[in-house]
C-alpha cells in the first residue's frame, strides 16, 4: 500500500514540476527604467515603424514590444556572444553588461499590446 | 527596345504579385496547428517566457528566422527540428499567418 502510494508520487512528481513551471511569472530580473535609459542605440532601428535592415538581408526589424523578458535577453546574449548573427547587433550588444541586457529586456517587455487572453 | 522593357515589366509584375500572394493563410494556420502551436500557441501568443510572441510580428522577420533556423545560420536545437523541415512555401504561409494574428507585439521607442 504504502510501496504502491510512493510510485504514485514518484509518477506524479514530474506532472507537478511541469505544471508549476508556467504558472510561475517570469522573475523580473532587470530594471525597466534603467534599460529606457539604454535604448538611444536601439530606437534608431526598433523604433522605427516598418524599418527595414539592409545588410545582409532586406527585412523589417523586429517589433520588441511586449516580448517575453527572458526571450529578449537570450536574444541579446546571444548577440553579443556572437551565437546569433547580425553585424549591427553584434556591435551593439557586445557593448551591453549583463545588467544593461536585464535592464533592456525588463524595460521592452513591457508595453505590448493587452489581448483577452492576457 | 519597347519590347524587352515590356516583357521586364511584366516579369516584375508577376514576380511582385507572387510575393505578395503568395502565402496560403489556411495552410500557414494548419501547419502552426501542426507543429508550433505547443509552443507558440495557435494565436502566437506564447505564455512561456523562454518562447516568443510571434502574434503580429513583422512577415519578412519572421520567414528570415525561419530560413535561418533551417539553413542553421541560427542556432537553436528545438527550433532547428522544427524548421528543418519546413519548405520554404511552408515558411512564407506560417510567417503570413501568424503576423496576421491580433497583435500582441508592438514597436517600442
Amino acid at each position: 500500500m504504502t510501496r504502491s502510494l510512493a510510485i504514485a508520487l514518484l509518477l506524479l512528481l514530474p506532472a507537478l514540476a511541469f505544471a508549476q513551471t508556467p504558472a510561475q511569472p517570469a522573475a523580473s530580473a532587470g530594471d525597466p527604467v534603467k534599460g529606457r535609459e539604454k535604448t538611444r542605440m536601439c530606437e534608431g532601428c526598433h523604433g522605427i515603424e516598418g524599418w527595414r535592415t539592409a545588410f545582409p538581408e532586406v527585412y523589417r526589424v523586429p517589433k520588441l514590444g511586449g516580448q517575453h523578458e527572458a526571450y529578449i535577453a537570450a536574444a541579446l546574449k546571444e548577440y553579443k556572444s556572437g551565437a546569433r548573427s547580425h553585424p549591427s547587433m553584434r556591435a551593439i550588444a557586445g557593448g551591453l553588461t549583463d545588467d544593461d541586457i536585464a535592464n533592456l529586456a525588463a524595460y521592452y517587455a513591457q508595453g505590448g499590446v493587452k489581448t483577452a487572453s492576457q | 527596345m519597347m519590347t524587352g522593357i515590356r516583357v521586364s515589366l511584366l516579369v516584375a509584375s508577376f514576380a511582385l504579385a507572387a510575393a505578395a500572394h503568395g502565402a496560403d493563410l489556411a495552410a500557414g494556420q494548419a501547419k502552426a496547428k501542426e507543429i508550433c502551436q505547443a509552443c507558440h500557441g495557435l494565436d502566437g501568443n506564447s505564455t512561456v517566457a523562454d518562447y516568443p510572441k510571434l502574434g503580429g510580428q513583422y512577415p519578412d522577420y519572421l520567414s528570415k528566422a525561419l530560413r535561418d533556423y533551417k539553413s542553421g545560420a541560427r542556432k537553436n536545437p528545438i527550433m532547428a527540428g522544427f524548421a528543418g523541415a519546413l519548405t520554404a512555401q511552408d515558411i512564407d504561409n506560417l510567417a503570413a499567418y501568424y503576423a496576421s494574428q491580433p497583435p500582441v507585439l508592438a514597436r517600442k521607442y
